[in-house]
């Protein structure tokens, strides 16, 4: 081998060498460099710890949590008030209750509405305390409270199905029924005159869908809020639902309440034995009987 | 007066969870709660950091704000503190909390939520200092003994400083310009040259 050749083939080595170690030292550099490539301002948006959409919901939410008692009061008061109104200037229905009883509730039937009375009573009554629990100074008596609205929704959501189903045909809207709002059921006048009604009039199907689709919703986004096991943005707009739609709600348990114990005489002991009288049909609930 | 803060230094947390044990053992957390906890990022990659977080003591903070029965209250030294006689464990405080911290602990009727739980920065609570009643609702009392929470007290790296804001602010910011940041961190030249 010529001298010549062999210094060329010393300096190609040394450049492969020099190229290969180069590579690496650049590459355990770039490593080295990557354990401090994330800075104090990328790992705090990394982590998470505050939820992005906090800045969005947040404000709103304290802002309501504030006023919704205030929504509440004008309800409590305000129909009651009405009412006791309605009962002084036009006064209470009451028929004389003579001629034949029409049946009217079957025994499951009453055994379920009043299975279902109970619980929702319960359920309105402590959600009202849970909602003024300041005034009731709060600790163990909302805590009870409060499961005792969680068994209570659990019971009526079970409870509520079968007696759903079996007032559902009777509880769908008829044409018969835009009749009976412009007359206002009858109710603000003296006269007894026939009212267009089958066997549920409109403002019984109003509040038989609001207590039943409603609490469907109220059962739906309670059991959220009771188990919190969803982000802050989606629980806190179930709890303006749940708080809104038991604003009418309770407006509407009122109604039936004060219909169903004072308007129409007899009402409560109809849902009792099951029976109407005729007389009281043919006038409240005319169709009924048209049709048979 | 002082204002009490937290500051977790992410170039010191190593993720061993010392924090969360030390509070959990030292208070009688209840079971299924963890006052503090560990975010870790990037794990077992370049670039793996963890934060130590927990009550961040927040000035104005919204769980006061939107607390029905003013269970919650601040001190005047800024710790933010739940009394468990008034709360109704009503969840709000979750709700509005940006950093998830109040948990509540599982009764034992149907997933029924008993009243908040959340970190006391080792100061106990409204029950009388050092009594029976303020040990098993709430935990230590350290702040009255003159100490710093445990978390901070046992953290082996000391990322997790806790106490007077100014002050801890300032061992911080002499921290950072000592180490200043990446390759010029605590140990690299003798770990790495």
């Amino acid at each position: 081998m010529k001298p010549k050749f062999r210094a060329v083939g010393m300096q190609a080595a040394v450049a492969l060498f020099l190229l290969t170690a180069g590579s690496f030292v650049a590459y355990a550099e770039m490593l080295l460099r990557k354990f401090g490539s994330i800075s104090t301002v990328q790992a705090f948006k990394e982590f998470g710890v505050i939820s992005p959409q906090w800045h969005k919901y947040a404000g709103e939410f304290i802002a309501f949590t504030h006023k919704i008692g205030s929504w509440y009061l004008p309800v409590l008061v305000g129909v009651p008030l009405l009412f006791l109104l309605h009962y002084l200037v036009i006064g209470p229905k009451s028929f004389s209750h003579k001629g034949q009883p029409i049946p009217f509730y079957g025994a499951f039937t009453r055994f379920l509405h009043w299975a279902v009375a109970i619980l929702f009573s319960t359920v309105v009554v402590t959600g009202l305390m849970v909602l003024y629990a300041k005034a009731l100074g709060g600790g163990s008596l909302i805590l009870t409270a409060r499961t005792l609205h969680l068994l209570c929704g659990y019971g009526f959501a079970v409870v509520a199905i079968p007696l759903f189903l079996i007032w559902l045909k009777d509880m769908l809207p008829a044409p018969y029924d835009i009749k009976w709002l412009f007359m206002a059921g009858g109710y603000l006048s003296k006269d007894v005159k026939e009212v267009p009604a089958g066997k549920f009039n409109l403002g019984q199907k109003m509040w038989f869908w609001l207590a039943f689709a409603g609490g469907a919703v109220m059962v739906y986004t309670g059991y959220y809020i009771s188990s919190l096991s969803l982000q802050p943005e989606i629980l806190t707009g179930y709890l303006k639902i749940h708080l809104i739609l038991g604003l009418f709600i309770v407006a509407l348990f009122i109604t039936h309440l004060y219909m169903s114990l004072f308007a129409i005489k007899g009402s409560l002991s109809s849902m009792i034995s099951g029976y109407k009288w005729e007389d009281e049909v043919r006038v409240l609930h005319s169709r009924m009987l048209k049709k048979s | 007066m002082a204002r009490m803060k937290f500051l977790c230094d992410i170039e010191r947390c190593i993720d061993c969870k010392g924090c969360v044990i030390a509070c959990k053992e030292g208070n009688g957390v209840p079971v299924g709660i963890n006052r503090r906890r560990v975010i870790t990022i990037n794990q077992g990659k370049p670039g793996e950091k963890s934060i130590s977080i927990a009550c961040m003591h927040c000035s104005d903070a919204p769980c006061i704000a939107v607390c029905p029965v003013n269970a919650i209250y601040q001190r005047d030294d800024g710790i933010v503190l739940v009394n468990k006689d008034v709360c109704i464990g009503c969840g709000y405080c979750f709700m509005a909390c940006p950093f998830g911290v109040p948990q509540f602990p599982k009764g034992d009727t149907f997933g029924k939520r008993g009243v908040m739980d959340k970190c006391t920065f080792c100061a106990g609570g409204p029950a009388p200092n050092f009594s029976e009643k303020e040990r098993r609702l709430y935990g230590q009392n350290r702040i009255a003994e003159g100490k710093v929470p445990l978390c901070a007290a046992m953290c082996s790296t000391k990322a997790l400083l806790a106490g007077d804001g100014d002050k801890i602010a300032r061992i911080f910011q002499e921290r950072v310009a000592r180490r200043g940041s990446g390759a010029a961190a605590p140990g690299w030249s003798t770990a790495y040259k």
